[in-house]
This record gives C-alpha cells, sequence and structure tokens, in this order.
C-alpha cells in the first residue's frame, strides 16, 4: 500500500518533473531488492543514495521485501509475471538455486560487457570462491559475515575471567564458572546457530559436512555431519541448555537483545551484528575468534550473509546500470565505507588496506576479527565453503531435529542422523532435477 | 413399492441426507429460463475463475512434479509427490497436530460462545457493551494478536510467562511441545469466540419469545429453557459454526502460529497449511507444496459440500 502509493507519487513527480524539463531525459530506475534492516538498511540506503547523487543516468531504487526467504520468493512470484527487479540480494544459501535457475547475468560476464575490471584475484579468498564456479564469479559477494563470539566483558570480570577460551570445551568450563559466580544467562545463540555453532565448527576444525568436498565436487555429495564431532558439539550444547547456560529468546523478542541489555554473558552471531553492538551503553563489551575444537589446528571459517545478482530478463540499460552501482560500491573507498559501518567483512584486499592505512582497526580492534578469522590457513575441501542444492530446505530440516534434541524429544546422535537423512533425500531430489545437466 | 420403502428407510438415518443432494429449501425457486440466471452469475465466475479455477490448475500440475522454483526446468515425477508426502513421519505428524488441535479448539470455542452468548441473553442492562468487548478481539488483525500473544507469553520477558511463573509452572513455548501447543490453541480460541458469539446471539435472538415465556409460566428456570427450548431452536446455527470453526482451525491461523512459534518447536504447532506455506515459500518445494495443497483442497471441497448440505436442509425460506 505505502509502497505502491509512493511509487505513485515517485512517478506523478517524475511526469511532472518531464513536462517541466522536456529535455532532460529521466534516469531509469533500477530496482534493488533487498533483506536487512535496522543499522544495515541504513547503510545500504546510503550506498544507494550515493550512487544517485555521483550520476545522473540511473536511479536506484532499494526496497526491503523480508528477511532472504521472504526476498527470494518475492522474487521468483515476481519474475513469473516479469516485474521482478533488477537486483537481487540472495542468501550465500541460496547460491545453488540462483545458479542453476539461470535467471542471472554471470556477474563476470556482467562486468565485461559493461566495460568494468575488477580484480577477482584481490577477493578475500573464501569469500571469492564460494561465488565461483570453474574459476568465473557468478555472484557479487555483498554483505559478507562470519560468525564471532561477542561477550560482556563485566560478567567476565565478575567471574575471575578475562576473554572466552580458544575452543568449546574451555568455553564450557567458562560458563560453568559464570554460574557459579551468579551470572543468570551463560550464553544466547543469533537464530542462525546451526551456521556459526554447526557448520563453522566444522569448517575451522576441518571436518567434513558433506562428502565430495561440501557439495563442490558434484550433485552426488551426501551429508555426514552426524559421523564427525558435530556429534559432541551438539551434545555439549544440549548440557549448556540442561544445566540453564544456553538461553533461547523465543518467539517475540530477537536473541542479541538478551545480549544487549547485560543479561546474556556472551553471544554468538554474525560479525554484522557489530552495528547493533555499538549502540551498547550499560556496560562494557567486546568480541573473539570463534572457539574451535580441543586438539585441532584452527581453519578458516566460513562466510555467510548475502550477494548481488543481477536478472537477465531486464533492458540493457537496467542491466548496464546495475553492472555500474555494483562497481560502484565494489570500490576500495565505498567497501570501507560499508565495512566501517555495518561490520560486515571489507570483500576486497585493496578495501582492506584501505580500511587499515585509515587505522580504523586500531580504534575498533573487533572489526578485524572476521577477516583474520576468514582468512587463516589454507582453505581445505572442508573449509572452503558449501554447495547444497535447495540449501534451505536442509537447513530447516536440521533447525527442526536440533529443536527435537533441544527439548529432549531425541538424543543429539538421532537428531543429527534424522536430519542427515532428511538432508539427503533433498539432495537426492536435487540431484534427479540437475544432476544430468 | 420397494422404492418407497428404500427411501423411507434411507431417510431414517439423519446423516444419510448429508450425503445426497436435495431440492428443498432455496432450490425449491429457480429460474425457469437459464439464460438470465448464468448472466447473474457470469461475474462471480469470472472471478472464481482466477481466484479459484486457474490456481487450483496451477496446484493440480505443479503436484505431478518437480520444479526450479524459477519454473526453468522440472521433470515429471508422477505420483511421487504424493507417495513421499504420505510415507513421511513430518506430514503424518503434523496431521495427527491439525486434527487434535482443530477439534480442541472447535469444542472450546462452541462451548465459551455457548456460554457468553447465554449469559448476555440474560443481563437485562447495558447489553451493547458487554456485546461489544467479546467481540473487540475480532477486530485485532491475526498478525498483530500472534505479536502480542507472543510477547505476553515470551518466557524471558512476556508479563504474563512471569505470572506463570511465580505461580511455579515452569512454562517455556520455546523448549516445551505442549506449552506451545496450549499458547497456539488458546490464542485460536480467544481470536474466534467473537465469530460464534455473534452468530449465537443472533440465533438466540430469533427463538420465539412466546416459547420461552410459555415454558417459564410452567416454572422451568433459565438452564432448563435454554437445553430443552433454545439448543434445540438454535441446533442448525451450532452445527453450522462446528463447520466454520473447523474451517477456522485448518485454514485461517496461519498468521498466529506464524508469529507465535513458527510451527516449532520440533514442528510441534505445525498445522498442515503452515506445511505448505514451509515447504512452498521458504524451502521452495513447490512440487511437495502443491501436492499439499491439492489434499488440502479436497479437504476443503468435502467440508463445504457438508455444510451447503446441512443447510438446505435446516434452514427454511418462508416466502
Amino acid at each position: 500500500m505505502f509502497t505502491t502509493k509512493m511509487a505513485l507519487r515517485v512517478s506523478a513527480a517524475a511526469m511532472a518533473l518531464a513536462v517541466a524539463l522536456p529535455a532532460t531525459a529521466a534516469p531509469v530506475q533500477i530496482d534493488w531488492w533487498y533483506s536487512n534492516g535496522g543499522k544495515i538498511e541504513e547503510a545500504i540506503q546510503g550506498l544507494i543514495s550515493d550512487f544517485n547523487a555521483s550520476q545522473s543516468d540511473y536511479q536506484i531504487v532499494g526496497t526491503r521485501k523480508g528477511n532472504y526467504e521472504e526476498t527470494l520468493a518475492a522474487t521468483i512470484a515476481s519474475y513469473r509475471v516479469g516485474q521482478n527487479p533488477v537486483i537481487l540480494q540472495a542468501a550465500e544459501r541460496g547460491f545453488m538455486t540462483m545458479l542453476n535457475a539461470n535467471v542471472a547475468v554471470p556477474m563476470h560476464q556482467l562486468m565485461e560487457d559493461n566495460g568494468h575490471k575488477l580484480d577477482w584475484d584481490d577477493f578475500i579468498a573464501p569469500v571469492a570462491s564460494f561465488f565461483k564456479v570453474d574459476g568465473k564469479v557468478y555472484a557479487m559477494p555483498f554483505n559478507s559475515s562470519t560468525p564471532v563470539i561477542y561477550y560482556n566483558q563485566d560478567l567476565f570480570a565478575k567471574a575471575g575471567l578475562d576473554a572466552p577460551a580458544d575452543t568449546y570445551q574451555g568455553l564450557d568450563k567458562q560458563l560453568h564458572q559464570l554460574k557459579e559466580a551468579g551470572v543468570g544467562c551463560g550464553m544466547v545463540l543469533a537464530n542462525d546457530y546451526y551456521w556459526s555453532m554447526l557448520e563453522n565448527f566444522s569448517t575451522i576444525g576441518d571436518y567434513p559436512w558433506a562428502t565430495k568436498a561440501n557439495g563442490f565436487g558434484g550433485y552426488d555429495t551426501e551429508y555426514v555431519y552426524n559421523t564427525t564431532p558435530v556429534v559432541d558439539q551438539v551434545t555439549r550444547i544440549k548440557s549448556w541448555i540442561d544445566d540453564g547456560i544456553l538461553k533461547f529468546a523465543g518467539q517475540g523478542m530477537l536473541p542479541e537483545q538478551l545480549f544487549t541489555n547485560g543479561e546474556c554473558a556472551t553471544y554468538i552471531a554474525s560479525t554484522g551484528a557489530h552495528g547493533t553492538m555499538d549502540g551498547i551503553t550499560g556496560f562494557k563489551w567486546s568480541a573473539d575468534f570463534l572457539p574451535g575444537d580441543e586438539g585441532r589446528e584452527m581453519r578458516n571459517s566460513s562466510i555467510g550473509g548475502g550477494s548481488l545478482w543481477v536478472m537477465a530478463n531486464k533492458t540493457p540499460e537496467q542491466i548496464k546500470g546495475a553492472a555500474d552501482f555494483i562497481a560502484y560500491i565494489g570500490t576500495p573507498e565505498k567497501q570501507a565505507w560499508w565495512s566501517e559501518q555495518t561490520g560486515y567483512v571489507p570483500i576486497t584486499n585493496a578495501a582492506y588496506e584501505t580500511m587499515k592505512a585509515d587505522g580504523f582497526f586500531e580504534k575498533h580492534p573487533t572489526r578485524e576479527i572476521a577477516i583474520q578469522q576468514l582468512t587463516r590457513g589454507t582453505p581445505t575441501d572442508n573449509s572452503q565453503g558449501f554447495r547444497f542444492g535447495n540449501g534451505n530446505e536442509s537447513v530447516a530440516y536440521l533447525l527442526e531435529e536440533m529443536q527435537a534434541v533441544w527439548i529432549g524429544k531425541k538424543t543429539p546422535q538421532e537428531g543429527l542422523d534424522a536430519a542427515v537423512t532428511r538432508g539427503n533425500q533433498v539432495l537426492r531430489g536435487y540431484e534427479d532435477l540437475y544432476g544430468a545437466k | 413399492m420397494t422404492m418407497t420403502t428404500d427411501t423411507a428407510k434411507r431417510r431414517s438415518s439423519w446423516w444419510e441426507g448429508l450425503l445426497r443432494p436435495s431440492d428443498q429449501g432455496l432450490k425449491g425457486a429457480h429460474f425457469r429460463r437459464p439464460g438470465i440466471a448464468a448472466l447473474l452469475i457470469a461475474p462471480q465466475l469470472l472471478i472464481l475463475l482466477f481466484f479459484f479455477f486457474i490456481p487450483s490448475w496451477k496446484a493440480l500440475s505443479l503436484a505431478f512434479v518437480q520444479i526450479d522454483p524459477f519454473g526453468g526446468r522440472q521433470i515429471f515425477v508422477g505420483w511421487a509427490n504424493f507417495t513421499k508426502l504420505l510415507t513421511s513421519e513430518s506430514y503424518r505428524d503434523s496431521a495427527v497436530f491439525t486434527l487434535w488441535f482443530t477439534i480442541l479448539q472447535n469444542v472450546a470455542t462452541l462451548a465459551l460462545g455457548l456460554i457468553l452468548a447465554f449469559a448476555t441473553s440474560m443481563i437485562i442492562k447495558g447489553k451493547g457493551i458487554y456485546r461489544t468487548f467479546i467481540l473487540l478481539p475480532y477486530a485485532v488483525a491475526p498478525v498483530i494478536s500472534g505479536v502480542i500473544w507472543a510477547f505476553l507469553f515470551n518466557p524471558g520477558v512476556g508479563p504474563l510467562a512471569q505470572l506463570l511463573h511465580a505461580m511455579g509452572i515452569a512454562w517455556d513455548p520455546t523448549l516445551n511441545q505442549t506449552d506451545a501447543i496450549i499458547l497456539v490453541t488458546v490464542a485460536t480460541v480467544w481470536k474466534h469466540i467473537c465469530y460464534d458469539y455473534i452468530f449465537l446471539v443472533a440465533a438466540m435472538l430469533a427463538v420465539p419469545a412466546s416459547l420461552q415465556e410459555a415454558a417459564a409460566i410452567d416454572g422451568a428456570g433459565p438452564l432448563k429453557r435454554f437445553f430443552t427450548i433454545t439448543m434445540p431452536m438454535i441446533m442448525p446455527t451450532i452445527f453450522f459454526l462446528f463447520i466454520m470453526n473447523f474451517v477456522h482451525g485448518l485454514f485461517e491461523t496461519f498468521a498466529l502460529i506464524d508469529t507465535m512459534t513458527k510451527g516449532g518447536p520440533a514442528a510441534a504447532t505445525t498445522t498442515l497449511v503452515y506445511k505448505v506455506y514451509q515447504d512452498g515459500f521458504v524451502n521452495l518445494n513447490l512440487g511437495a507444496s502443491a501436492a499439499q495443497s491439492v489434499i488440502l483442497m479436497i479437504l476443503a471441497v468435502v467440508f463445504t459440500l457438508l455444510q451447503f448440505r446441512a443447510m438446505e436442509r435446516k434452514v427454511n425460506y418462508q416466502v
């Protein structure tokens, strides 16, 4: 309703302008649908208005369509009637869906066709590799993140602790110390804990999540995380729930509120939560590297967040404008600004160097954790990322089975077995559809 | 001869009438020239074409394929979507929950609606105020009421959850399936009582006062009058509401569930309709979602038929 009205008003204004100034051609409108709210949305709108002010040929119009799933569903529905946006921000998990649907212009080709030379080798390794197929980039990493652990320094001091341990085994002891010191809530997890606590536990510990290099090696990949130390990790999380150490926010409130109100001592979430953390006034907080598994070498963590796709069914001018916009926000200056505003990682080394040169990380040391964690060591088959068809569906089943573990309906092993069985059915369905391609 | 005895026999069980169409009630009067009738229903049919027949055809055609969400590639899989559904544990669990949930909320809504309607019929002063108050929840959008309920009963911050905790009840709908089911059921009943209530109040007003007075003179108390006069007289309305409550529980609780539990924990509050949404719009498994829609459509058609059959027998139009 509101947007329709606004669109009407904007187009009315545009028409009035066109009548008044017949000599000036109206800028080509380019719609962009994205999924971030709050502080991040403010930064997105900042990028858009900067771009619109920097030239007069194109007008980017950004609209938040809901969360990632809702935005993708809205795009699919609108695509079927040809009303889809030019630019779509899709979650990293939707990569295969977008790639195989073959509805977007491959990013490397888009940039070449429109005269933008991007140095793909300068992109941060695990970020770029996630969106590369056969060495070519298919989507532009936009809001790239990785999970970190935020902690309440005041509560840690109360238990005589300094910083979170390097391993989950050590963290386990610390959480019990916090409890003994009278801290009512040791930990709260963001809603995407399957990503931070399970998938990243596997990548950092170099454990396979699935066969065939986590899906990079072919459609006949199979989930195997029910046979790795992920089982111990789930058992550990369950024991924290039973001991009253780990809390869930439940419907009606956001998990991060339990951390920002000073109740919970630790909060494991995306580095993109930094924007919210900066608003904390009641206590001293800091962030640290995600813990690993005891006795394992720590590898790089895996990325999350969203990437940009430019839909192929639009006019050449719109596609050209979208390419210009994407090249614009990929410049080191804009990347550095974006990263400083939101906490997301800069996607290129050049942007990272710009931020270093500005002395940004000296003032905000926790902002550097994510990029250091992403670039730690050499990526292995298990840590380079995930490539699963219908990834959303497998994750939905994993979450459902994990809830069954948390409420005591299933043991950790039973829950993971069920999640793997259901996830593999999804993979086989996808293989039926695309395997022969 | 044999024909008539057969008919008489069949007429003897009340439910048999629901299985066949009848010429009673509305159907007694009809147009002699079908052309005018067709013209009059044409606009309605056009709306149905766009909002029912085309979507239904889409659902039917999708139910037998596996398809890329954007529609670029599809393979015919026959009945596989249906067999997968019917053999899957999660679909069975969802069906069982939906069954108990609809029955529970149906009976509770009707019972509470009846009590409230009966109580307001006893009130002499300020009837309007009571009625307005009881009808208020119906004016609140389902999403808004869902958010409010979720907040009120949030184990961490909800004031009503704190009250339960103070009473020694370990209330936590995020980690306890029973609590989540109770929360969803109570909210659904709260939201739908108004609907039943307004119909029951209207039906009770239509009960002839002379009957009530005659019974009162004969010494029947309010409760006796309610059960022996009012109840039988409003039975058609109760039956109508019974069907409507089923439809409501099955198809219209989506917003409440989405805002209060998201179908969890561990799919404990996933109704069949919520599952269609999750599989179709979150998981983008359009084939499975379409197959579920087809099953639900059959259910809806059965309920609608039952309701029409019941209505045309019970409603008496005196022209």
